[in-house]
């Protein structure tokens, strides 16, 4: 029906005008191929065009969907590594301060303790050398006295041979014996 | 004696015949009930079209990847460029149609430019075959809006916001402007490959006729007027498919 009606006015244009487009003898084979031809490519394009297209997009889409969230999670992951390592690290630091602080009170300790025990030594060593300043000291004072008293005793008897007679020899003698014991009682 | 004359110089003279390259030259006579369905130059630029549609997109995704090569660019970017007309104007009730917008926008681009392949037919300056296309788009979106919506379809032609007695001229002027789809799709894509072709081919004349200090100018325009052509030819079968998605649209949502 279309192309009888493009037919008619056909008709008389081409007889006009003597364009090759108005002749209706070609208009009917054209219009069953157009339509031919159309639904061929349809059919090609839908089965093997379209779907590849598709496919190709879906699948980059899928892959970029995909990817997003593997860098999400990996994102996540890396946050919450940072976080424990920074957990880890606050950790180590308050143990090293401890650990410094714990090592600054024992070396304290020990020096106090140190310190202590030289005291002691020291006050130790100083009544040991007082003791044995001391006992010198009498140990002198002693040979001192027996010194003095020998030679007393050689300077008295060197007098008393020059001048004394028997009797007053023994007088002397019994004084001296006397002194000697009485300055003994003294000095002990 | 005049008429001898005129006649000797026609003979002489190369003959201008422009409008040569739209004859149809039928080739294998063939009828099948009837009908003729003869092949001729016509029908065969069409199979090209079809064939180099095919190439295209079998050069493009012959070995797809997820990160396409330059082939595949283009063919993905014909894919959403269609797809992105379809959903911009039908919006996404619009996806059943696709594949048939698709194949259609494809088949006008392959016809329009292999047409201007030297020595070609083209098949879109055949009145015959737009208006095959255009006459079944339309008759497809009124047969389509009448489905969806039944009687309240004529609604359609009674613009609203109208007052009454104004309704007698509105009505019939929206009866004539969609009749007049059909014609003005056809003509509009008919014409424009009719018009630059001829424009090809008498400037072709010239190079021919005009010596070869002279030709120079008609052959630069053509060079310069078969890019044009290209972007002819992509242009109206970008329009013949934003229309076709137009009325679709329109009978979908009666707009």
């Amino acid at each position: 029906m279309i192309a009888t009606a493009y037919a008619a006015t056909g008709e008389q244009a081409a007889a006009g005008s003597g364009m090759p487009q108005f002749e209706p003898s070609v208009f009917q084979h054209q219009i069953f191929w157009s339509i031919a031809s159309f639904v061929i490519l349809l059919y090609l394009l839908r089965k093997h065009v379209l779907p590849a297209i598709e496919k190709v997009l879906d699948t980059r889409s899928n892959k970029i969907s995909s990817d997003l969230d593997a860098a999400l999670k990996s994102r996540q992951e890396a946050e919450k590594a940072s976080v424990d390592t920074q957990k880890v690290l606050v950790a180590a630091r308050r143990q090293a301060e401890q650990t410094v602080e714990e090592a600054r009170l024992e070396a304290a300790r020990y020096r106090e303790m140190a310190k202590e025990s030289l005291g002691q030594e020291l006050s130790k060593k100083k009544s040991l050398a007082l003791a044995e300043i001391e006992t010198a000291k009498r140990a002198a004072l002693a040979e001192l006295h027996e010194t003095v008293v020998d030679i007393a005793i050689l300077a008295t008897e060197k007098l008393i041979a020059k001048n004394m007679t028997k009797a007053d020899t023994n007088k002397m003698v019994q004084e001296a014996i006397t002194a000697v014991q009485e300055h003994k009682g003294q000095v002990h | 004696m005049s008429s001898t004359a005129t006649s000797a110089i026609s003979a002489t003279a190369p003959k201008m015949d422009p409008l040569h390259h739209f004859q149809v030259a039928k080739h294998l006579d063939l009828s099948f009930m009837g009908l003729d369905i003869s092949t001729s130059n016509s029908v065969y630029w069409m199979w090209i079209a079809i064939a180099l549609v095919m190439l295209f997109f079998h050069l493009a995704f012959k070995n797809p990847r997820t990160v396409p090569g330059r082939m595949q660019s283009l063919g993905e970017v014909g894919y959403l460029f269609i797809h992105g007309i379809v959903t911009d104007i039908v919006g996404e009730k619009g996806r059943p149609f696709f594949p048939y917008i698709f194949t259609l926008f494809f088949f006008i681009l392959f016809c329009n430019l292999a047409g201007l392949i030297p020595g070609s037919f083209t098949v879109t300056s055949q009145l015959i075959v737009t208006a095959t296309f255009s006459l079944t788009i339309v008759g497809f979106t009124f047969g389509y809006g009448f489905y969806r919506h039944g009687s309240h379809y004529f609604k359609f032609f009674v613009p609203s916001g109208v007052p009454v007695p104004l309704m007698p001229l509105m009505i019939p002027i929206e009866i004539i402007s969609f009749l007049a789809r059909p014609i003005s799709l056809a003509v509009r894509l008919f014409a424009n490959m009719t018009a630059g072709h001829t424009m090809l081919a008498v400037m072709f004349g010239y190079v021919i006729t005009l010596p070869w200090w002279g030709a120079w100018v008609p052959f630069g325009f053509t060079v310069i007027f078969t890019g044009v052509e290209i972007f002819i030819g992509f242009i109206q079968a970008y329009i013949f498919t934003i229309l076709t998605c137009v009325y679709i649209n329109d009978a979908m949502h009666m707009h």
